[in-house]
């Protein structure tokens, strides 16, 4: 199991969306922290897929 | 007159070709009913009264010429309002772009007019169609025409396509579908829609949410209307580089009427079993049916669906916010609460986790096609429940509280993240009225089946066939 890390808060939301030129007022970092952290808990999922040479879709069609 | 507003697709091309009706009587009625009905209903956004009327004009000189006409000649349809319209303002159900006016159509647009089809006007939607239920507070909440009295939602987020064909306000409109946004509200709304395999419509013009997830797809009272729409806007487009070169297949041709020897795999767990029980019913007793009908049933489980909502939550919100973020910056309290809330946790995903969403769409669509390789098309439901009001905030699901967003779209959107198409067809009816949508889902590029699969069953079930109290 990896080390989740420290808890995802206000704080560190703020900091984040300011390196991103993002200015998020208090009430919309409590909005957000919520679904943030239900997002994580989503993607923190996909550490499990056995995606050995498994290519993104995200790829080119050359003409 | 009142039936007109009824009749199918084919059926009112049929009429305008034999100079049984003209174009102009047949948007006449319809733009009648729109100013009869909308006001509650809030289906539109933008009615195109007085060019529909002059392309009805030009539709009928057309056929006293006996011109070479197309498939939907005269034939009024709605467009959800994030296609580009040329000259006509396409808000994306927003305030950020509610008088934008784009200098040129979507393809589907020009694809629609090219087949004889007249653009009735723009179609009330979710902002952005950043939203399962059809919420809108810039334009009004569209308004399920399936309970007169209770304002319950039509489903998101090609909320207004629902409301208006249901409604008899259009026979046939185009919804866009990113996790669910066609076969939500066509369930809702006891419609038939079908989001084709991901590359088989353009979405050139069309306003995005997700590029890699978005699909463009009909939305009508029949699969047969279906088959007529798909025909006129699917194949290559060389201003969507993601369009496949496949050639088209004439869908209404492909409509056989019967599935005997049809190899047809129930989705059970992960899908039926987490529905409600009159969901379950419905889709069980029409699964009967089709094996009534000569398919062969046996049980299917997708084992990589169960990454299906990491994938779609990495991708949808990357994608989403990566659009968004200029308008974010500058003119976000010109979002609607709920939309921007959706919008700004896509700010703190990083790159690795999308790539890693984008690859386990790989593996889910792996495992589709290998189990799509001895099933010709697979059966769930299209949402676990009926339309909700739209004051609720959870679902209830035999008893247990469930999220409402989650909930609606836990069923389509894997269909999205795989890319396979999909339809939602209609196979029952609560208690209360309110209609019941089962899922056909098909091999990529073979919408031929998922829609022969939906008629057939159409020819042996009434379900499409009744209409709503509010508009009867």
């Amino acid at each position: 199991m990896a080390d989740p890390g420290p808890p995802l808060t206000r704080d560190t939301l703020r900091i984040v969306a300011h390196a991103q030129g993002l200015a998020l007022s208090d009430a919309d970092l409590d909005a957000v922290l919520p679904l943030v952290q239900a997002a994580r808990v989503l993607l923190d999922e996909l550490a499990s897929a056995p995606l050995q040479d498994v290519e993104p879709t995200s790829l080119y069609l050359m003409r | 007159m009142a039936d007109l507003v009824w009749a199918s697709m084919g059926e009112m091309a049929r009429l305008v070709a034999t100079k049984a009706i003209s174009p102009v009587e047949l948007v006449r009625v319809h733009l009648d009913r729109i100013a009869a009905l909308d006001g509650k209903l809030r289906a539109f956004i933008t009615v195109m009264g007085d060019s529909a009327l002059e392309a009805a004009r030009a539709a009928e000189a057309s056929v006293v010429r006996r011109e070479p006409i197309g498939a939907l000649h005269g034939v009024p349809v709605g467009f959800k309002d994030l296609y580009c319209t040329k000259g006509v303002r396409t808000t994306g159900g927003s305030r950020i772009l509610a008088d934008w006016v784009p200098g040129e159509d979507a393809t589907v647009v020009t694809r629609l007019a090219a087949a004889g089809a007249i653009a009735l006007g723009k179609l009330n939607m979710h902002e952005f169609a950043y939203g399962p239920e059809g919420i809108n507070v810039h334009y009004g909440t569209s308004w399920n025409p399936w309970d007169p009295a209770v304002h319950r939602f039509c489903g998101g987020s090609s909320s207004g396509s629902g409301a208006a064909v249901a409604a008899g306000l259009c026979p046939g409109a185009l919804g866009s579908d990113t996790g669910g946004s066609i076969r939500i509200p066509s369930s809702l709304c006891g419609l038939t829609g079908i989001k084709p395999t991901y590359g088989r419509v353009s979405r050139a013009g069309a306003l995005p949410l997700a590029w890699s997830l978005d699909h463009v797809g009909p939305m009508c009272r029949s699969a047969a209307d279906c088959a007529l729409m798909l025909r006129a806007i699917a194949g290559q487009d060389p201003r969507d580089a993601s369009t496949s070169a496949l050639p088209v297949p004439d869908y209404a041709a492909a409509l056989t009427g019967h599935v005997r020897g049809l190899r047809v795999g129930l989705l059970r767990r992960s899908f039926l079993e987490s529905a409600g029980a009159p969901e379950r019913h419905a889709v069980e007793q029409a699964v009967r049916t089709l094996e009534g009908e000569g398919a062969s049933v046996r049980e299917i489980t997708l084992d990589q669906m169960k990454y299906a909502a990491g994938a779609a939550a990495a991708v949808i919100s990357v994608e989403a916010y990566a659009y968004h973020e200029p308008w974010l910056k500058t003119r976000g309290g010109e979002y609607g609460g709920d939309v921007r809330e959706r919008l700004l946790p896509g700010a703190f995903v990083s790159g690795a986790d999308y790539l890693r969403g984008q690859r386990v769409r790989g593996l889910i669509r792996e495992e589709m096609d290998r189990v799509l390789a001895d099933v010709d098309v697979l059966i769930a439901p299209t949402l676990p429940v009926a339309a909700p009001r739209v004051d609720a905030r959870d679902v209830d699901i035999d008893g247990r509280p469930q999220p409402l967003r989650s909930s609606l779209i836990r069923f389509t959107r894997p269909f999205n993240v795989s890319g396979h198409p999909a339809a939602s067809v209609p196979c029952g009816f609560t208690a209360e009225g309110l209609p019941i949508g089962m899922q056909v889902i098909g091999r990529s590029f073979d919408e031929a089946t998922v829609l022969r699969v939906a008629d057939a069953y159409q020819r042996v079930t009434d379900w499409h066939t009744r209409r709503p109290p509010l508009g009867r």
